[in-house]
């Protein structure tokens, strides 16, 4: 067991060093060359050289690279052209209201993915069944930000239960130690801001996490009816285990291996829709600050943010992995 | 009938018949692909036919549409009302057909030629080659797609083009990989073995061998990527990285500012995205048909 994880690890290094020489090449391919795309586009000619200079851009390319590796590993992602503010200060700001967004749209995606799945796997065939197949489809064929903007429209503009934007109300002020707000309102004691904050995180979080929802549930109907016809199901039942055992036990802990490969994947696709879905509700996360960054040719915030996001989603799936070969005796034991 | 008739009939009736005829056939069976093809038939129609079904140019502004109010809602003349800058909404959905037709199709046949020839290549020939070229593959793959894209837009500008190669660069690992894992399998079978003995040629072997013997995959993958670009493009395009001329109607850029005007005229929103939901959902469709229909495991029940 302890010699996957250390073999995972060490698998990660090719593919980190892969990721930084792209983002070290994608600079360099960038309009203007990577000084300009540091200064802006009205940068002068002295200014961009003094940068070069600075930056060892008029270096040998081999040197360039081992500067850069060694600068990022030092977690120094450069200045944000726009604020001034070096990127990682941002960066702290931004990146956990999307994991608090993701992890909520997780959180939700599974916990009516799995048992809808589940349901429909065990009454095959019936309405329910047909339901769960239709509601699927209709998933995996809605783009995240049209849904965003339907369940906007519907609960917040329409019957104006929910807060269409932001993540707090402009009139509720609390301190901020961790910038996951739900936690910072606990932590202050403050219930009323988290409920504000919770009703803020309740629409972006179902838009974002319907998706995945479709799709784990569609996966979790095709595990189940796998598993359910194997022998060892059959022999579970027929030694007189209860159904609930027979459930728990056997159907659903082997129907699980799927489920948890399929989890990893959506964790690329939650990352993607969150840059969507926070555009979608003006929410302070690293997808509209990488938008803005965009139009705003804030090249700087794109190379660490993208980075970083690369990152995240590489040790999420080594997670996965680490999770998957927890729940499979094959690779547990040998 | 003679006894040797009823003998040839039975022999036509077992001989087995190819695995695109059979695929075919199970697939005219399917209801949900039947409803796939009239969907994505309607939509291929309209964007063929666009300038015969709509009511007016896609970029033809009529600002007196708008006194009073933003924006005059479905009517006679407007059948999904008029935007927020007085042009007729039903034209733009009609016209939009065409970009998302045009932008999918091309996205996808970017991603499938690349993908496929580095499948190939990498399946085929092995070792350090196909070492290399996967690991590069796993690099792209630990990008969230979407990031990937905005990436590539970023250093590219923004623009339909752009786009296009952006979401088609994203689907190049996914068809690599899928097609590398189906000729490793391939490889070994006996008909490349019995090939390879009579001396046929590396290159033939693999255009005519393993290449079409792999694809069934492929194709299944192709109908389901064209519904992922569509919808891939329509949120670049929503993220205002599409076409710079913000007149061209394009689904996922008509639906860009639409969020300010869900009080008012929250068909602006609802129709363009419908329209990108039935043609991803026609696809969706096809592409699980297809999945089926192809799938060795349920061969011979119809």
């Amino acid at each position: 067991m302890l010699k996957f994880v250390v073999r995972r690890l060490l698998l990660l290094v090719p593919i980190l060093l892969g990721l930084s020489i792209l983002v070290f090449v994608w600079i360099r391919a960038l309009p203007g060359g990577p000084a300009q795309a540091l200064l802006g586009e009205r940068a002068t000619r002295e200014s961009v050289e003094q940068i070069e200079r600075q930056y060892g851009l008029n270096k040998p390319i081999h040197v360039q690279y081992w500067s850069y590796l060694s600068t990022t590993a030092r977690g120094d992602l450069g200045t944000s052209i726009t604020t001034r503010r070096p990127v990682t200060d941002e960066l702290k700001q931004r990146f956990p209201a999307t994991i608090e967004l993701t992890l909520a749209a997780m959180l939700f995606s599974l916990a009516f993915g799995i048992p809808l799945g589940f349901a429909a796997a065990k009454r095959y065939g019936t309405s329910l069944d047909h339901a769960s197949l239709v509601f699927s489809l209709l998933g995996v064929s809605i783009p995240v930000f049209f849904l965003a903007i339907l369940l906007k429209y519907v609960f917040a503009v329409k019957l104006g239960l929910l807060p269409t934007v932001g993540r707090i109300s402009a009139l509720l002020d609390i301190e901020h130690p961790t910038n996951f707000y739900l936690l910072d309102a606990l932590l202050a004691g403050d219930l009323n801001a988290f409920w504000d904050v919770f009703k803020h995180l309740l629409l972006p979080a179902v838009a974002l996490g319907s998706i995945p929802l479709a799709i784990i549930a569609r996966i979790t109907r095709a595990a189940v009816l796998d598993v359910q016809n194997e022998d060892y199901v059959r022999t579970a039942r027929a030694k007189g285990l209860s159904p609930r055992v027979v459930d728990e036990r056997h159907i659903f802990r082997n129907a699980l291996l799927p489920i948890v490969t399929i989890i990893g994947l959506q964790a690329g696709l939650l990352l993607s829709g969150a840059v969507l879905t926070e555009t979608v509700f003006a929410f302070p996360g690293m997808g509209t600050w990488l938008v803005d960054a965009i139009r705003a040719r804030n090249f700087p915030v794109l190379q660490g943010g993208i980075l970083f996001v690369s990152l995240v989603f590489v040790l999420v799936n080594l997670l996965v992995d680490v999770l998957y070969a927890v729940i499979n005796p094959r690779i547990r034991v040998s | 009938m003679s006894v040797a008739e009823a003998e040839a009939r039975e022999v036509r009736l077992d001989a087995p018949s190819g695995l695109w005829s059979e695929a075919w056939r199970r697939l005219r069976r399917n209801p949900g692909a039947i409803v796939g093809f009239v969907l994505v038939a309607a939509f291929v129609t309209v964007a063929i036919f666009a300038p015969l079904i709509a009511t007016h140019g896609p970029r033809e502004q009529n600002l007196s549409l708008l006194q009073g109010s933003c924006c005059p809602g479905p009517s006679g003349s407007h059948f999904f009302g008029v935007d927020a800058l007085g042009r007729d909404l039903f034209s733009r959905v009609v016209y939009g057909a065409r970009f998302s037709l045009l932008i999918g199709v091309v996205s996808v046949a970017v991603g499938l030629s690349v993908g496929l020839l580095i499948g190939a290549v990498a399946g085929y020939l092995g070792g350090w080659i196909d070492s290399i070229l996967m690991r590069l593959m796993d690099i792209m793959l630990s990008i969230p797609g979407l990031l990937l894209a905005i990436g590539i837009v970023a250093a590219l500008g923004p623009g339909l083009t752009q786009i296009m190669i952006a979401v088609g660069a994203t689907q190049v690992p996914i068809f690599a990989r899928l097609l590398r894992g189906s000729i490793l399998a391939t490889r070994e079978a006996d008909y490349v073995l019995a090939a390879r003995a009579v001396g046929v040629k590396r290159r033939s072997i693999l255009v005519s061998h393993i290449l079409p013997n792999s694809l069934s995959p492929v194709i299944v993958q192709g109908t389901l990527a064209l519904a992922t670009a569509i919808i891939d493009v329509a949120g670049l395009g929503f993220l205002g990285l599409g076409p710079q001329d913000p007149s061209t109607p394009e689904w996922g850029t008509m639906l860009t500012d639409t969020t300010r005007y869900l009080q008012t005229a929250p068909f602006l929103a609802l129709i363009p995205g419908a329209a990108i939901v039935v043609s991803v959902l026609g696809f969706n469709l096809i592409g699980d048909g297809l999945r089926e229909a192809l799938d060795p495991r349920f061969r011979g029940r119809a």
